[in-house]
């Protein structure tokens, strides 16, 4: 019974508020004040001048996928199917095949990427048992001409760079 | 007829049917700007040719060029072709018709004959205007009709019921404006505005009039579907209401048709309640006598006004993000000196007047230009209006709407009339 209970006025029911018209005015000044005010400086719009400036892309945000790699420039992935098994929207093709470089068993030979599927929840990234697929390019704008250039395969996911260093990306949580 | 008499009609159809269609472009760009800059961002400004953007003007050029070269479609479950194409047109037509009576400058004296300066000299007025609104909701039915489609049917039920509510509050309102002024014509009530009351107080309707004016503006506002108004296109229950089966050049005129429509009726209540082309505290007659000291003032003042204006123009004109040699500081620059050069002549025609013959007919012309001004600017403060309500509120629910016409305007108008009729008894 502790919580604390707040009446709200009802408002409206005034003859001030029932004559309609010096409520309208009120509005009415009240949306005037901001046009004269970015009419007398447009800089004051809530605006950003998208293409030529560019939104800040914070660490945690998902951007487009890529495969990280070993010191040595090969892939970490080990075509374990976590992320494909994970993916809610079934976007993620892996084939796998045998890895020769002792370092596991396994290795993707194909792995497609579907971004026309794809939603960007990021489970694939929270499901990878080797930190192998990340989503830390920062890009948000992915334009093609037809849909096949939307299917990222392997050498496009491990040839984008990450957009943040490696501290940063760990200190953003992910 | 000689060919002075040609000329004059000529020009006064021309004015009368080509300035609403010019006055589109500007209302959709004051629309989508104002819209804009009333919710805090920049509207329509990218489209530009060879970077000249003239402020987010060429985005009209844009707009009606994708709308003409887009595909026609007529649907083929519509069976009455003829009534699916006729409709837009006469929205269109009816809107543009319309401002037809509207006077834009007083009677024009010209080598001892007078013409009378509006697009059909005719002494209907007012009548005019409202048989003519009356009839555009034709249109918005028979598109609504013909296009077998439940939001359309729904959408032009809507717009039916409410342009025949409030055409009623609309009438009455005028009524009591003929009581006050005795004449249907609308030059006779322009005129009339053009004297003083007590001496000091421009004679305006509004002032006349204040109940009544109000009443013919909401009715006004609801006649040309605008928001509060606009549940006849409500988008968020009827998807787009009589026109959603519409597209291309059909979708074009209906849109065309709905400004020209505010154009026109913002010119009426101008002239019933604003003193129309009347510059206040200048009647014709004074504004002739003292026509070289109006030039004077106006050579004056337009540099001054000039000057401000090129420099809000340098100052809003320039890129929000560095840059280097930025593009639009140098468009600034030109439209700075086009103003300029417009200014120039301007001052030059001024000049003219200032020593031209006086009593001649240069006089008579200069305040014929003066009073067109004086029209389209306060016509292009009415359409603003219009715009700041559109921006401002939300819309109405259709009881809401019905309950406002027949409860409260009904009843108002009807007061009005009363009240008007028992003063001017008494002071008759």
């Amino acid at each position: 019974m502790g919580a604390k209970v707040k009446t709200i006025e009802r408002k409206g029911s005034s003859l001030q508020e029932r004559l309609y018209l010096i409520e309208i005015f009120k509005g009415m000044g009240r949306t005037f004040s901001h046009l004269w005010r970015n009419l007398l400086d447009n800089r004051k719009l809530y605006v950003r001048h998208y293409p030529e400036v560019q939104p800040e892309i914070p660490v945690r945000w998902r951007g487009r996928h890529r495969l990280t790699t070993h010191e040595d420039q090969s892939v970490k992935c080990v075509a374990c199917y976590m992320c494909q098994t994970n993916c809610p929207a079934n976007c993620i093709m892996i084939e796998a095949g045998e890895r020769l470089d002792d370092k596991a068993e396994k290795m993707p030979v194909k792995f497609n990427i579907d971004l026309l599927e794809c939603i960007y929840c990021g489970y694939c990234v929270e499901a990878c048992p080797v930190d192998a697929i990340r989503m830390d390019t920062g890009i948000y704008s992915v334009t093609g001409n037809n849909r096949e250039s939307f299917v990222l395969g392997l050498e496009e996911l491990l040839a984008t760079p990450g957009a943040f260093s490696d501290e940063e990306y760990k200190k953003g949580g992910a | 007829m000689s060919m002075l008499d040609y000329l004059m009609i000529a020009i006064r159809v021309a004015f009368s049917a080509f300035v609403p269609l010019c006055f589109v472009a500007v209302c959709v760009w004051m629309e989508r700007r104002g819209a804009g800059y009333f919710q805090d961002r920049s509207g329509p400004n990218r489209a530009g040719i060879f970077g000249f953007r003239a402020a987010g003007l060429v985005q009209n050029l844009a707009d009606g060029l994708k709308l003409a070269f887009k595909e026609d479609v007529i649907s083929d479950h519509i069976k009455h072709k003829f009534f699916f194409v006729i409709a837009p047109i006469i929205v269109f037509f009816t809107a543009v018709v319309s401002f037809a009576v509207v006077p834009f400058a007083d009677t024009l004296v010209l080598g001892g004959k007078s013409y009378i300066m509006q697009g059909i000299p005719i002494d209907l007025g007012i009548l005019w205007f409202l048989a003519l609104a009356g009839f555009s909701v034709y249109g918005i039915i028979l598109a609504g009709w013909s296009s077998s489609n439940k939001y359309g049917i729904l959408g032009s039920l809507r717009s039916a019921a409410q342009v025949i509510s409030y055409e009623i509050p609309m009438g009455l309102a005028i009524v009591s404006l003929l009581v006050v002024y005795g004449t249907v014509n609308l030059n006779e009530m322009a005129q009339f505005q053009g004297k003083l009351l007590f001496g000091f107080i421009p004679m305006w309707g509004a002032i006349l009039q204040p109940l009544g004016m109000v009443i013919f503006i909401i009715a006004a506002f609801a006649e040309c579907n605008r928001t509060p108004f606009d549940l006849a296109e409500g988008e968020s229950e009827i998807v787009a209401g009589f026109h959603v089966e519409y597209s291309a050049m059909k979708f074009a005129v209906f849109f065309m048709g709905e400004y020209v429509a505010m154009f026109a009726s913002s010119a009426i209540i101008v002239t019933l309640f604003f003193g129309g082309y009347q510059i206040p505290f200048l009647a014709t007659d004074t504004l002739i006598k003292f026509a070289k000291p109006v030039a004077f003032l106006l050579m004056v003042v337009l540099p001054i006004v000039m000057y401000f204006f090129t420099g809000w123009i340098k100052r809003s004109n320039v890129s929000h993000y560095p840059r280097e040699n930025d593009p639009r500081v140098f468009e600034a620059n030109i439209y700075i000196k086009c103003f300029w050069g417009l200014t120039v002549i301007l001052e030059l025609v001024l000049i003219a007047i200032l020593l031209s013959a006086s009593g001649g007919a240069a006089a008579n012309i200069f305040v014929a230009l003066l009073q067109i001004c004086t029209l389209l600017l306060k016509v292009t403060m009415m359409i603003f209006v219009f715009i700041w309500v559109r921006w401002t509120l939300p819309r109405f629910r259709y009881d809401q709407l019905q309950k406002l016409g027949w409860q409260m305007l009904l009843p108002l108008a009807l007061l009005n009339i009363f009240i008007t009729s028992a003063v001017v008894v008494a002071l008759s």
